[in-house]
């Protein structure tokens, strides 16, 4: 480790936490209904953990073995809640569209991950690559299962109607079974292709 | 011992320190908050009813799921009718909806906000298109579905019939308190 490049890279390719570690799956399901609404959560998570990711490894010789799970949930908790007060102080209308999913940041395991395996072993510098690497990996999936989902279900791309009026709309991609469908189908399109680079 | 102390203690700096910041930033955004939530309340009121300049409290009971009740003024300072900020249960939370009621009873126009329902489906209630179709309607309201006037929104009939609830009750209270005054 040590090349930023090399650490975002790897969040976003090699280690992407949707399509690779398949973790934080809860608000990636439930928010990819529009790519705005994925774009939206992937920046606030990646906010949220670049943050925590730094503060956690600056705390890292600090804080004891014993109580380092309930002392990253402090850290984590505490940036969520700043995240959601400057939203609903100065950005009230994505509030209102990720009001609900936010306070899901404490428990997107992503950001608990990352400070276990990451920030709680590595120097604040390449902590803060590996957010944003992370962070962009996360915001990248869901605004691509978003784009995907909207398309389908409701014919539109970032709400401009791009398919004709007359093309039925699947409402069921913009639904929790679309969601799983989308997820897989992509995660199956990857798979294919990396297994073909590797073979 | 020593064991027991030490990470305790850190614990409870690390905690301290995370409650002090978290009351910082809470009195420093209080008050955008605050004007925030006004503003978006205003522009509600304004749309349900477009005729009123000024809004003021109106002096009666909350009933039901009335969340406020305001009496809309013209710039004469005559009531031109009320707004009723009714929250009906939708499908996945209480979908707040603001009804604008002239003095002749009709609604003047409503205003719908949904944080919980399914984006893309019930959420399309908040859109304009649906709102649009209550203005001029009067008495007790029903979706098409179930015999009345309102066209549902499609695949959402629950979160629809939950807007129609909270304007008929906007109207059932304006029936009983306003038009009496």
């Amino acid at each position: 480790m040590g090349n930023p490049i090399k650490i975002i890279k790897n969040g976003i390719v090699d280690e992407n936490p949707t399509f690779r570690q398949v973790i934080g799956m809860c608000p990636t399901l439930a928010v990819t209904s529009s790519a705005i609404n994925g774009i939206g959560m992937g920046l606030s998570t990646a906010a949220v953990l670049i943050c925590s990711n730094v503060v956690i490894s600056l705390l890292r010789k600090i804080i004891p073995d014993k109580v380092r799970i309930p002392a990253f949930v402090v850290v984590i908790a505490s940036f969520v809640t700043i995240v959601q007060f400057l939203l609903q102080a100065y950005v009230p209308f994505l509030n209102d569209a990720l009001g609900l999913y936010i306070p899901l940041i404490v428990v997107n395991c992503i950001i608990l991950g990352r400070a276990e395996a990451f920030a709680s072993k590595n120097n604040p510098v390449d902590s803060f690559f590996d957010g944003i690497g992370m962070g962009l990996g996360f915001t990248v999936a869901l605004t691509v299962l978003g784009l995907v989902r909207e398309f389908l279900g409701a014919g539109t791309l970032f709400g401009i109607a791009v398919l004709p009026e007359a093309f039925p709309d699947t409402l069921m991609m913009i639904m929790s079974p679309g969601a799983f469908l989308t997820l897989g189908v992509l995660m199956a399109i990857l798979n294919y292709f990396t297994n073909k680079k590797s073979a | 011992m020593k064991e027991i102390v030490r990470p305790a203690v850190i614990l409870l700096i690390i905690t301290a320190v995370a409650a002090a910041l978290l009351g910082a930033v809470e009195s420093i955004t209080a008050e955008p908050i605050a004007l925030a939530n006004e503003k978006t309340q205003n522009e509600a009121m304004q749309a349900a009813l477009p005729a009123a300049a000024t809004f003021e409290d109106v002096d009666a009971e909350l009933t039901g799921t009335i969340s406020l009740i305001k009496e809309g003024l013209d710039e004469s300072g005559a009531t031109v009718g009320y707004v009723i900020v009714t929250n009906p249960g939708g499908f996945g939370g209480s979908v707040p909806t603001t009804v604008g009621i002239g003095m002749d009873g009709v609604i003047t126009g409503i205003s719908v906000t949904t944080p919980s329902e399914t984006p893309g489906l019930g959420a399309k209630a908040a859109e304009p298109e649906f709102q649009a179709q209550f203005a001029g309607m009067s008495g007790t309201l029903a979706v098409s579905k179930d015999g009345g006037q309102v066209q549902a929104i499609t695949a959402a009939t629950i979160t629809s019939r939950a807007v129609v609830t909270g304007v008929n009750e906007a109207t059932t209270w304006f029936a009983e308190n306003g038009g009496a005054n």
